[in-house]
């Protein structure tokens, strides 16, 4: 083993902080796409309407019965050709459509969990059903929802590494190509996962202020 | 869709299967007993043993499977040839100590889940530490840690595909290949997601299996 070389690190640094940008970016275009996503078909699940929820739950069966690599894939080399998209884009569809899924059984799981009596007397007050949902049922939900949405927040955040595959020069591609160009694989993977450690530690710190921020006062 | 291009590569992408179900028994196997240890490290009186195991956890859970592998594959032998795997290997460890940090949680979530009075009783039954563990202990704890251990086992299936981007000839690479010598996506990436959907859908029904098999009989 030769001696650990800081300089490289140093040298590497630019690229290295330019593809950990693209991939805060990906993690945040993937969340808000997840979100959305998840959040509809969520809803789709819990409506009385018989197709709606069986859409829904084949669509969680399927994206969460496939490895997101897979899924990634098809964004790329099948939509991403069909719909000129770039690998960014791709990267942004795959991974939100196949964390949608997680997503989707974590808010139904938050909405489950709000007493019915609450559905009971939005409904007595005159509340229509959307509204009830949005100013009545959902923020309670959220409260339960937080631990569970945020772990899961923390692993789509690694999952952005997987754009790697598809020529997405985010942190993780970026630091592979350095280290094969450097020869100094040991130096450069390690500040990659440096820098990963760092940035998912901060996402469970703000799960932690998260929580407290959303919690009952009594 | 081309059916008949299907019927044609499906042999192919078939033969990865073996070294795909390879993959995950391996990782399965030392990360199931790897796990178990950061557990019981985790539960135990010595401050060190409890740092480690945290540690381990934290930084296992925090970077992304991707860059683990690539560390197993190119950072690891530049620290000797000892250290210089096969792709099949690398990838095996890659994937033991990653999953083993999620393992380890489910295994400690169901050992604290057992009510401290049959530790209690145990002892007061002259049981030494291991034995009460071995003999009260885990077989209670084995229908709380099945969900969340078979949910991990999911995810690992699914993560063998990643073993693709360090050369592992598993099916994902296979598939991979065919898109790039022929030109056509659609056709071996769907018959790819119909076996991963198929082996997922197998680890689902087992988990309700087990689930029933342990469930208390009152």
């Amino acid at each position: 083993m030769g001696d650990w070389d800081w300089g490289v690190i140093e040298r590497s640094w630019p690229l290295l902080r330019d593809a950990t940008w693209v991939s805060i970016q990906l993690f945040f275009a993937s969340l808000v796409l997840a979100t959305a996503l998840g959040l509809l078909l969520a809803l789709m699940r819990l409506s009385n309407s018989r197709p709606l929820r069986w859409i829904s739950a084949i669509y969680v069966w399927i994206f969460r019965g496939l490895p997101a690599l897979i899924i990634l894939f098809f964004a790329f080399f099948w939509l991403g050709r069909e719909l000129d998209l770039t690998p960014f884009q791709a990267a942004v569809l795959g991974l939100g459509v196949s964390s949608a899924a997680y997503k989707a059984e974590i808010i139904r799981a938050g909405l489950m969990a709000v007493d019915d009596g609450q559905y009971e007397a939005a409904e007595a007050l005159g509340f229509t059903k959307a509204h009830a949902m949005r100013r009545i049922i959902l923020p309670q939900g959220v409260r339960v929802m937080i631990p569970t949405y945020m772990s899961n927040a923390t692993l789509l955040f690694k999952s952005t590494s997987l754009a790697a595959v598809i020529g997405l020069t985010e942190l993780t591609g970026r630091s592979r190509q350095l280290a094969n160009s450097t020869f100094k694989p040991i130096e450069i993977l390690t500040a990659a996962g440096v820098i990963y450690l760092v940035l998912t530690s901060f996402l469970v710190i703000s799960q932690g202020l998260l929580e407290r921020r959303f919690r009952l006062k009594s | 869709m081309d059916w008949n291009f299907i019927g044609e590569i499906a042999p192919t992408i078939l033969e990865g299967l073996w070294i795909t179900l390879s993959l995950f028994a391996w990782s399965m196997l030392f990360s199931t007993i790897l796990g178990l240890m950061l557990a019981l490290m985790r539960l135990s009186q010595i401050a060190p043993l409890r740092w480690f195991s945290i540690g381990f956890g934290w930084f296992f859970r925090g970077v992304p499977l991707l860059l683990l592998l690539f560390y197993a594959f190119f950072a690891l032998p530049e620290l000797g040839d000892t250290f210089l795997l096969s792709p099949f290997r690398a990838a095996v460890l890659g994937l033991s100590l990653w999953t083993a940090a999620y393992q380890s949680e489910a295994f400690r979530s169901g050992i604290i889940a057992v009510d401290s009075g049959q530790f209690e009783a145990a002892e007061a039954l002259g049981m030494t530490k291991l034995h009460s563990m071995r003999k009260i202990v885990l077989p209670q704890a084995a229908r709380i840690i099945i969900p969340p251990f078979m949910g991990n086992a999911i995810n690992t299936m699914k993560q063998t595909s990643l073993a693709t981007v360090i050369t592992v000839p598993e099916m994902t690479l296979l598939a991979q290949r065919i898109i790039s010598n022929e030109f056509k996506a659609v056709e071996p990436l769907f018959t790819l997601a119909l076996i991963y959907l198929a082996l997922t859908s197998v680890l689902v029904i087992a988990q309700f299996g087990l689930e029933r098999t342990f469930r208390l009989k009152v």
